[in-house]
């Protein structure tokens, strides 16, 4: 039987797949028990079906794996971007209506920038500086729309820009910036204002 | 079922050929025409084959639009498959995916998407209604593919 060759093999492939009928199956399977070249071929195939779906399985796992975190880069990218041309901006402006500010050191190394809550009441060694755009909704960081209708605060202690004590207690600041769409600022507005007023606001 | 389908026919597109980009992207409109089909009263049987289909059918419009070579990105991902295994594994898996993704690359366009899509686990009448064949022709290309493969293997 094994010299002659037997129609079965045509079905070896849906057989292994359980694509055959009950009937064609059972069929197959005594056909199998004697034949011994047709076993020989089903092995082959199994084999090559495993080495297939191995193929299969490895061909995607590299691919959706190295997509995912390129997604959240532009986003800590943007917020980190957002904070350091905050933190520059503000530094060096000269502020004089407030003659007792000095500029903080160069080495100033804690710039601390709360993501939340801008709008809460500062505690009495807290002197919130708002940066904002020119309107009001918070949203800009977070999509890629053109930032031109969007706004955004940032609330950062006066510590981390100012030396101890050189900001009166019960003064903030809210500085007023535009960013162009190709992120250069087009104007920055500082203004001083009384804690006890942006609590009654 | 998204999570259910997703793997699977991403598979597939990268496996015909799509960056995985370009399969997210794909996978994603896929999964929209079918919310569409649904809203729009559409048959809820055979769910499975009809993403398949509606997904093979804009990865192929990919492909004719960029008349892009059809083996070309496997060639490319034959080099990111060593990265998470020691070196030995890395060189025999490295070995046989160049092996396989050879062999595979010789056989029929319609020999390599009943292939892959076999893999993914549909059925023969499934794949029948992805590719517009009759389950009977599905099989026999399947066979088909699996003999040459098994030759190359031997």
């Amino acid at each position: 039987m094994s010299a002659q060759k037997c129609d079965c093999s045509e079905k070896l492939v849906a057989w292994l797949d359980g694509e055959l009928s009950i009937d064609e199956a059972a069929y197959l399977e005594q056909h199998l028990a004697a034949c011994l070249e047709c076993g020989t071929k089903v092995d082959a195939y199994k084999k090559v079906s495993v080495a297939v779906q191995a193929y299969w399985h490895a061909a995607t796992t590299s691919g959706t794996h190295r997509a995912a975190p390129l997604r959240v880069l532009p986003y800590v990218g943007a917020a980190a971007a957002a904070a350091a041309m905050a933190f520059f901006l503000l530094r060096p402006h000269p502020r004089p209506f407030e003659p007792a500010v000095q500029p903080a050191p160069a080495t100033s190394s804690v710039v601390a920038v709360p993501d939340a809550k801008p709008a809460s009441p500062p505690s009495p060694h807290i002197k919130p500086v708002r940066v904002r755009h020119s309107t009001e909704s918070p949203q800009s960081l977070q999509t890629n729309s053109p930032p031109t209708e969007s706004a955004v605060q940032i609330a950062i202690p006066a510590e981390a820009l100012f030396p101890q004590g050189a900001v009166p207690q019960g003064v903030a600041f809210v500085a007023d910036l535009s960013i162009a769409p190709d992120g250069s600022p087009q104007r920055l507005h500082l203004e001083p204002q009384l804690i006890q007023f942006e609590r009654s606001r | 079922m998204y999570r259910e389908l997703r793997k699977p026919l991403l598979r597939y597109l990268v496996c015909l050929g799509l960056s995985s980009d370009e399969a997210q992207d794909v996978v994603q409109d896929a999964f929209l025409s079918l919310h569409h089909h649904l809203a729009a009263g559409g048959s809820q049987e055979n769910i499975r084959s009809w993403l398949f289909r509606v997904a093979h059918n804009q990865a192929r419009n990919r492909q004719n639009r960029y008349d892009r070579r059809f083996a070309a990105p496997l060639e490319d991902r034959e080099n990111l498959i060593s990265d998470q295994t020691t070196p030995e594994r890395a060189v025999l898996d490295k070995e046989k995916f160049q092996q396989m993704a050879k062999a595979i690359r010789l056989l029929t366009a319609s020999e390599q998407e009943c292939v892959f899509l076999r893999a993914g686990g549909l059925r023969y009448r499934e794949i029948g209604e992805v590719l517009g064949m009759s389950t009977s022709t599905v099989s026999d290309t399947v066979s088909r593919a699996i003999k040459k493969l098994a030759e190359k293997f031997k």
